[in-house]
């Protein structure tokens, strides 16, 4: 089942979602690809940019909000979906989209990752994943390989990598799909299905840093190697096969939509929705909160 | 007669003490009482020891008062846990239970021999009546309401409406036990008389504890969202709002941490709604980061601290005044952030109306400064007129503003139209990251000195806020008596008690603590030479930052004292009597002129 089909509410183009700020990013860096991509899904969904919220964390790929015309938020390292769903429980008519890179959303803010996955507030959450801390020149990240020499492991790194996708299968995450800007049209329609899928969605991306990743990375590479989960004949249905097939993580590049729940379960604000309906009724206005503290004389 | 008692009672945690304690308060407020109950514990969840001590009064009361005009012991091995906390003097009446098998001319109370002693079989008369042991505490109920002469149908009343749901038998044993008690204690009198004089003609109160009232002043501030995780003695303020937010609107998010809780509200207060978090000193700690974005980023959010024993996880049950020197200086950069406390349950409401307001009209953090004492402690409250209440609402950009938005344009105010997600036009960057005027990142010197400049200035107006002050006593005053927070109640039961034994002495609370109004402070100090600073905490934390503003007469001394270590009344004003005889002293030594 797609869920492309659907037509943009208003007619706009990538050009409306670019902002005027001039990327920080190294030329070749994998990010230019992905914002791209996010022009794109914006588009085809067609929300206002002034009806989208787009919060990150802190990293070079953080930077993201910023080269868009959303509102943005460009908050502190790791803390991009707390904040996140604060703005969509505060107004869930708001799009919300979350970005960071793999050192805020594994590492220094791997703890919120679950909540948010048990929470699901409606929001898609595209993790750039490099491998790398690129702002900070060049030390591990929670997704370098073993043995990796960066900066900060000069003899290098003595831990396994985190892997995302069974990270957030586990959890139990109703929408996870990888992309890579090395296929930006592929990537601009998972980002797309994410926006539109119900609830909250997580997209990993492999996009590469030209200036402290490895030669395997780079998008040349990646075009070589990656291969589309639905040429494998891979059923976004089945979360078992989605487990299965992520456990490739770090030697294969699979692309594409690994899970998408058939029937997605509630999101918080529309169990929020339902408990302000219920719950309005039994009071006419606010001073009736001060009824509590009344004692009244037998 | 009496116009003012102190009754203290300690127990196992099963005797249902603070609930006999909240039964003889809520009976006292019906009848138009004034009263101060709080409560104290051991570390358990369930059984250890627990107490309360409850002073009723036939006017405003501040502060929880001092020694004990009746003790009720229902096990002394509990009851001396308390220590300090529950003072037997010379003039307390001591109430206990037979069953301790204590014979009254040996308690274990040193060195104190009480005005009155009296073994009372309050476990047989529950068990005889109630049916169970559990019945003791409204057994003592009974006792107090007799010897007190007051509450007897309106604890009556209360029995029925707490138990009602239990069913008929409960309500009648407990009515049984009650009056037991009752009887008792008219076949009893004490020799000290204990009763209670004629209630002000004012009316009921309220009854309120700190961390609800806070809660509902929230939601009539017109919060919308509360974001936060459960941390003793704050906790009570999710509750409150987790049942009550709903019904009007708002949401309430038991966040994953710390962190995440104030996240959930700079994200709601970024959409444009007034956000609240609480939390207790370790939680502090945590959402430290998060002020900093909000500060820079100038969102409005209410951030309560419920502060208790510390440092890390120190004394979690009992309250202190630590954590100011935390609120004032743990951002990092150059900030400020407003800092309010307020001095008792009932001042909770309007200083969280303040919070809200502050922190909307100049797009900031503010921090609420409560403690476990103004936190969970009941007292008796003036009913709230919601109407009298001003609401402040954030600066929103005009059409002809969002045409061309700026979002930290530079003002005469330093205060920038805000607009949020959903307005159109009014898209901007909001970061962590300093910006210019349109929000768009920068590391010039030149715009971080200009923003700095507009963030700080911007708070000028707050330091002229002299409504945020308590002053008292006569402008000329040579001695000084300076306090805050919880403390401050009984540093102004003092005042009074001073001032009627003749003592030149003037008072200062603050109720805004940071930014600190130097110029409030210069004219208060102006005629004093001597004088005393009374907090709850080891460090004198209030002493020191005025010490860095303003400059504090030499003479000033302090009167600080670690956490759940109670200050007296009586205590400051032996203190005050003390700096007043060298006040005179200075007075002599002065050469005299010609």
């Amino acid at each position: 089942m797609s869920t492309l089909t659907a037509k943009p509410i208003q007619d706009y183009t990538s050009k409306d979602y670019k902002s005027d700020l001039k990327p920080i990013w190294c030329p070749g860096c994998g990010d230019f690809g992905v914002v791209q991509a996010i022009y794109r899904a914006l588009a085809n969904v067609g929300r206002a940019p002034h009806e989208i919220a787009f919060v990150s964390g802190i990293g070079c790929s953080s930077r993201i909000p910023g080269y868009t015309t959303a509102y943005g938020f460009n908050t502190v390292h790791g803390r991009s979906l707390p904040i996140a769903q604060g703005i969509k429980l505060a107004n869930p008519e708001l799009l919300v989209l979350c970005a960071g890179g793999d050192g805020d959303g594994f590492s220094i803010g791997g703890g919120h990752v679950a909540h948010a996955i048990r929470r699901n507030v409606d929001m898609t959450y595209i993790v750039m994943d490099n491998q790398i801390y690129g702002l900070t020149k060049g030390q591990l990240s929670p997704t370098s390989r073993r043995g990796l020499a960066t900066a900060s492991s000069a003899l290098g790194s003595m831990e396994s990598p985190v892997n995302p996708l069974l990270y957030v299968l586990g959890y139990g995450a109703q929408f996870v799909a990888q992309g890579t800007p090395a296929d930006m049209s592929g990537l601009a329609t998972i980002v797309e299905e994410g926006i539109r899928f119900p609830g909250f969605a997580f997209i990993n991306v492999q996009s590469p840093c030209v200036t402290y990743g490895q030669e395997d990375q780079m998008l040349k590479a990646q075009k070589a190697t990656m291969q589309t989960l639905e040429s494998l004949g891979h059923d976004p249905a089945d979360r078992l096969a989605a487990m299965n097939l992520a456990q490739a993580y770090g030697e294969k590049l699979y692309t594409g939509v690994f899970f998408r729940q058939p029937e997605p379960g509630p999101t918080f604000e529309r169990l929020a929705r339902e408990r302000h309906e219920a719950q309005r009724a039994s009071v006419s206005s606010r001073a009736d909160v001060l009824n509590a503290f009344r004692v009244k004389k037998p | 007669m009496n116009t003012d008692l102190v009754i203290g009672m300690a127990g196992s945690g099963g005797d249902g003490i603070v609930s006999a304690g909240e039964s003889l308060l809520t009976a006292a407020a019906m009848l138009g009482y004034h009263g101060v109950l709080t409560k104290s514990f051991g570390p358990q969840i369930r059984g250890g020891e627990s107490s309360f001590r409850l002073r009723l009064c036939t006017e405003k009361v501040l502060n929880p008062g001092g020694a004990l005009d009746i003790a009720v012991a229902l096990n002394w091995e509990d009851f001396l846990k308390f220590g300090a906390e529950l003072p037997v003097g010379g003039q307390t009446t001591v109430v206990y239970d037979s069953n301790t098998n204590v014979a009254p001319g040996k308690l274990p109370l040193v060195g104190v021999t009480p005005a009155e002693v009296l073994s009372v079989p309050i476990e047989q008369m529950a068990r005889e009546t109630g049916g169970s042991d559990r019945a003791k505490n409204t057994v003592v109920l009974g006792l107090m309401s007799g010897w007190m002469g007051i509450g007897r149908d309106e604890v009556i009343a209360g029995i029925r409406k707490r138990l009602s749901k239990k069913g008929a038998e409960i309500v009648e044993r407990a009515e049984k036990a009650f009056l037991a008690g009752l009887e008792y204690a008219q076949q009893h009198p004490l020799k000290t008389d204990r009763l209670m004089g004629e209630p002000p003609t004012t009316g009921a109160k309220f009854v309120v504890d700190g961390n609800d009232l806070c809660a509902a002043a929230a939601i009539v501030a017109g919060c919308d969202f509360f974001g936060g995780y459960p941390i003793t003695p704050s906790s009570e303020i999710m509750h409150f709002l987790g049942r009550e937010i709903w019904k009007h609107g708002g949401t309430m998010l038991q966040a994953e941490d710390e962190i995440a809780g104030i996240g959930a509200v700079v994200g709601a207060s970024f959409a444009g709604k007034k956000a609240l978090t609480a939390t207790s000193g370790p939680g502090m700690s945590l959402k430290t980061e998060m002020l900093g974005l909000a500060s820079i980023a100038e969102l409005p959010l209410v951030c309560v601290n419920v502060q208790r024993g510390g440092p890390s996880t120190g004394i979690p049950t009992k309250g202190e005044q630590s954590d100011l020197f935390q609120a004032v200086f743990s951002a990092h950069g150059d900030v400020i952030r407003p800092v309010l406390a307020a001095v008792s349950a009932e001042d909770m409401f309007p200083i969280t109306i303040e919070a809200f307001n502050l922190a909307e009209y100049y797009q900031t953090p503010v921090i609420i400064l409560s403690d476990q004492e103004v936190g969970q402690r009941k007292e008796t409250a003036e009913p709230i007129d919601v109407a009298a209440i001003k609401l402040v609402e954030r600066q929103r950009p005009t059409g002809k503003e969002l045409e061309h938005y700026t979002r930290f344009r530079f003002t005469e105010t330093g205060i920038s139209p805000i607009s949020h997600p959903g307005m159109k036009g009014g898209n901007y960057l909001a970061s962590g990251i300093e910006h210019n005027e349109l929000g768009a990142p920068t590391a010039s010197g030149e715009m971080h000195s200009r923003m700095n400049d507009k963030r700080l200035r911007k708070f000028d107006p707050l330091k002229q806020r002299r409504d945020l002050f308590i002053v008292e006593g006569s402008a000329g005053a040579p001695l000084g008596l300076v306090s805050w927070g919880s403390v401050a109640g009984i540093a102004i039961e003092a005042f009074r008690m001073a001032v009627k034994q003749g003592l030149q002495v003037k008072l200062l609370v603050p109720r805004l603590l940071y930014p600190v109004a130097e110029a409030v402070y210069q004219e208060f100090f102006a005629s004093i030479t001597r004088g005393l600073v009374v907090e709850q905490n080891h460090q004198s934390q209030l002493f020191r930052l005025l010490r860095m503003f303003v400059d504090v007469p030499r003479g000033i001394e302090t009167l600080a004292k670690s956490g759940s270590n109670p200050i007296t009344p009586q205590e400051v004003v032996d203190r005050l009597r003390q700096i007043s005889l060298a006040l005179q002293r200075d007075q002599h030594q002065q050469p005299s002129e010609g």
